[in-house]
């Protein structure tokens, strides 16, 4: 970072030089060392899946959870500052609640994540502000199907087929496009919620690095036929099979090499 | 008046506009344009109810810039129950939203003061109170566009001839996916069924004219 | 009843017994005496267009009465009032109301024109006024009927106080409506030729003038076309005041007197000087004073 100490960085408001907001990508930094969140959009649903890090032994299990619902068929999965996220899940809470107030229908997902993500850059253009330390995945199913968004620090939001946020990312993504490529192959499908579960289970095991972080817990949720289409835990059992099934491709592939 | 049928709805109302004892407009339109789809049909005050179809109808072409397509039915009817109950204190208005979107025919009743009330059929105005009993004995599910129609005919008709603020001639809208058509009975070719066989007899046949 | 017919029994349905001495009379005054109409009526319709061979446009009408309770305030006021060059808005009820409410209207219409770099059409005028007259709640007490001629064809509506609209072929308004609704009810046809209306919207303006206490004096009309405006002020006027048959002058020495006095209204006084101590003095010291100064 050689941007650093050359006095562009000390506010959101002021741009470098060179057309750059180093507050906003300092925020990026944040999200890239927090654990990995992965959302996947399957043929009949959107599957949720994060691992939580485990900072100390005394922790309730299952506490301190980074996947919250917005409305009945939306989730919000964040990496970066929990307490970010949580505020911004609020948020979302508020716009569902206003748009049904002023509509009378559910808001679909590109709309809340639009109107999240205007929230998001509102953090970006005033000096006495710091910047969402988030990146969050949105999954919803509406009447025009299953929607995955991801809104980024600066307040930009793409839809996306899976997409992976937080420490591994980049690994995560490599194996989505694997995932999602048999979509797009000749008479290919996408996967099902089920195997998608699978799938995000495998690669955020893949991507988690036993010697540098600790334990972790893995979170998921989904919005699949199997939960009435409402957004909800995968159920324990499923997510045992997932998790013990993670652990043993990682195993697998380690004999490999 | 507005019915619902399978695949759309049926909107209609009298033709009459009142102030005190005079018939300031004997063919009025009180089918009012809301969306391509959704209609209303306005009863209590003129001036009132043109300002909030008006408004609504403002709301409607914003709502389709922002989200790229047409409201639902049912949004609308929450627009309207929005400003008739948020204004109730300064508002003559009972509306009746009707239309067509994904989900189908849609009737929404908003009577004067607010509230939102979806029904298979749906009356308003100073006329309905004659008809609620033919209606609730005549009315059947399953009705195709044609038997819809009639229906909302001969309800109109009814209540014009009991009613003395309703006349004039009825004016009715089929809305379905394909079309917005508009029907006109003239006051002359109203239907008399109800007249017993020796009028019945002198009477012409009742037809639809369509616009 | 006080008046009792030639016919025994209390009087039932119209009294014809003044119409023999009413023919009387009109044969030895040369004439009935003329109708005079002892509120407002304005008219507005469409002619032209369909096969008539004419293009479409917009006649609108206006008797010229101001009154102000029972007192006839202007006999020959302006009800037509000028919104743009292609459309006029014929004003009932509150007359500063109707006054103001267009004035402001039409200024407001042409900023829009301006800014939209093409005249503003109709729906447009008409949106205006039902929108501010709707904010106050019919407290200004204005009725019009607007009609003009746009790019999208001809157009008249009426506009009440508390701002609804009605868009019709043929409107009146005013207390003299009725009168006025009657001769359209009973000759308006679609496609009318432009002479054709004028006439008819005449005939509907009298109708008011002659049957309506609250209208009167003279019919004022405005036929509005793509081509322009045509303001017939004053087209009819069916009240002018007549010539007397007979001068209600006296004659000079009509009045009898008894006695004749002439007095001299001119007073003519002597002031006399007296010589008072100060008089004197005063001058002398003026004119010392003023020797020193030059």
């Amino acid at each position: 970072m050689s941007s650093i100490g050359t006095g562009y960085d000390l506010s959101v408001s002021t741009y470098s030089p060179d057309g750059r907001l180093f507050q906003v990508e300092y925020a990026g930094k944040a999200v890239e060392a927090a654990g990995v969140a992965i959302g996947l959009r399957c043929s009949d649903g959107v599957v949720l899946g994060v691992e939580r890090i485990l900072h100390s032994k005394l922790l309730v299990k299952g506490a301190n959870r980074r996947i919250q619902s917005l409305d009945d068929s939306i989730g919000l999965a964040s990496a970066g500052l929990l307490a970010d996220g949580v505020h911004l899940a609020d948020r979302g809470r508020d716009e569902v609640w206003n748009f049904r107030e002023t509509y009378n229908a559910p808001i679909p997902t590109q709309i809340l994540a639009d109107r999240l993500s205007m929230y998001v850059q509102a953090y970006t253009a005033y000096s006495s502000v710091r910047p969402f330390g988030v990146s969050s995945l949105v999954a919803g199913v509406d009447k025009t199907g299953p929607r995955l968004f991801c809104i980024e620090p600066s307040g930009v939001f793409y839809g996306y087929r899976g997409y992976a946020v937080g420490k591994g990312a980049v690994l995560a993504r490599t194996e989505l496009e694997k995932a999602v490529g048999k979509e797009t192959e000749e008479g290919g499908v996408a996967l099902t919620c089920r195997e998608g579960v699978l799938e995000v289970a495998r690669i955020i095991h893949l991507v988690h690095d036993d010697n540098k972080d600790k334990e972790f817990e893995l979170e998921m949720t989904w919005i699949s036929p199997e939960s009435n289409m409402k957004h909800a835990v995968v159920p324990a059992d499923l997510l045992a099979e997932a998790d013990a099934k993670g652990k043993a491709a990682l195993e697998e592939g380690m004999e490999e090499d | 008046m507005a019915v619902q049928f399978d695949g759309g709805v049926v909107i209609g109302a009298d033709s009459r506009t009142t102030t005190g004892a005079y018939i300031a407009n004997r063919v009025t339109d009180k089918l009012t344009h809301i969306h391509d789809r959704i209609y209303c049909c306005r009863s209590g005050s003129a001036a009132d109810t043109q300002a909030v179809a008006d408004a609504v109808h403002q709301h409607c072409q914003v709502y389709t810039a922002v989200y790229g397509g047409p409201p639902p039915v049912a949004t609308v009817a929450a627009m309207f129950e929005k400003l008739c109950y948020e204004n109730k204190d300064q508002l003559t208005a009972g509306i009746i939203v009707a239309g067509w979107d994904e989900e189908g025919g849609g009737v929404f009743n908003i009577p004067v003061g607010g509230g939102i009330f979806q029904q298979p059929w749906a009356i308003g105005g100073s006329g309905s109170t004659y008809v609620y009993g033919y209606c609730d004995a005549t009315y059947k599910e399953g009705w195709n566009e044609a038997e819809t129609v009639e229906f909302v005919r001969n309800t109109l008709a009814l209540a014009m001839s009991r009613d003395g603020s309703s006349g004039g001639t009825i004016r009715m809208c089929v809305i379905t996916k394909d079309k917005v058509e508009r029907h006109f009975v003239p006051g002359n070719k109203l239907p008399r069924f109800w007249e017993g066989k020796e009028v019945l007899a002198q009477a012409p046949k009742p037809s639809i004219a369509v616009a | 009843m006080a008046s009792k017919g030639p016919v025994e029994g209390p009087s039932i349905g119209f009294d014809f017994s003044n119409y023999a001495r009413n023919q009387y009379l009109g044969q030895t005054m040369g004439g009935l005496p003329k109708a005079t109409s002892t509120g407002t009526t304005i008219v507005g319709m469409k002619f032209g267009g369909g096969d008539s061979g004419e293009e479409e446009g917009i006649v609108l009408g206006a008797d010229t009465r101001a009154t102000a309770g029972s007192i006839v305030a202007d006999k020959n006021c302006e009800k037509i009032h000028y919104l743009t060059p292609n459309m006029r808005c014929c004003g009932a009820g509150t007359a500063a109301d109707t006054e103001f409410v267009t004035n402001l209207i039409s200024s407001n219409l042409e900023l829009h024109a301006l800014s939209q770099g093409k005249p503003a059409r109709v729906v447009t005028a008409m949106t205006m006024l039902k929108q501010y007259l709707f904010r106050y709640q019919g407290h200004v007490g204005a009725y019009l009927v607007l009609g003009g001629v746009d790019s999208t064809g001809a157009h008249l509506f009426a506009v009440q106080a508390h701002g609804s609209t009605d868009k019709l072929p043929y409107m009146t308004l005013g207390s003299g409506s009725l009168a006025a609704m009657a001769m359209f009810e009973s000759s308006f046809k679609q496609n009318m030729k432009r002479e054709e209306a004028i006439a008819l919207v005449a005939r509907a303006i009298r109708a008011g003038v002659f049957n309506d206490l609250g209208s009167g004096s003279n019919v004022d009309v405005a036929v509005i076309t793509k081509a322009g405006t045509e303001m017939l002020r004053n087209y009819e006027m069916p009240n002018e005041r007549g010539v007397k048959s007979r001068n209600y002058k006296f004659r000079r020495g009509t009045t009898a007197w008894t006695k004749e006095d002439v007095r001299n209204l001119l007073v003519s006084e002597e002031v006399a000087v007296t010589a008072g101590a100060g008089k004197l003095q005063d001058t002398t010291e003026a004119s010392q004073g003023m020797e020193v100064d030059a």
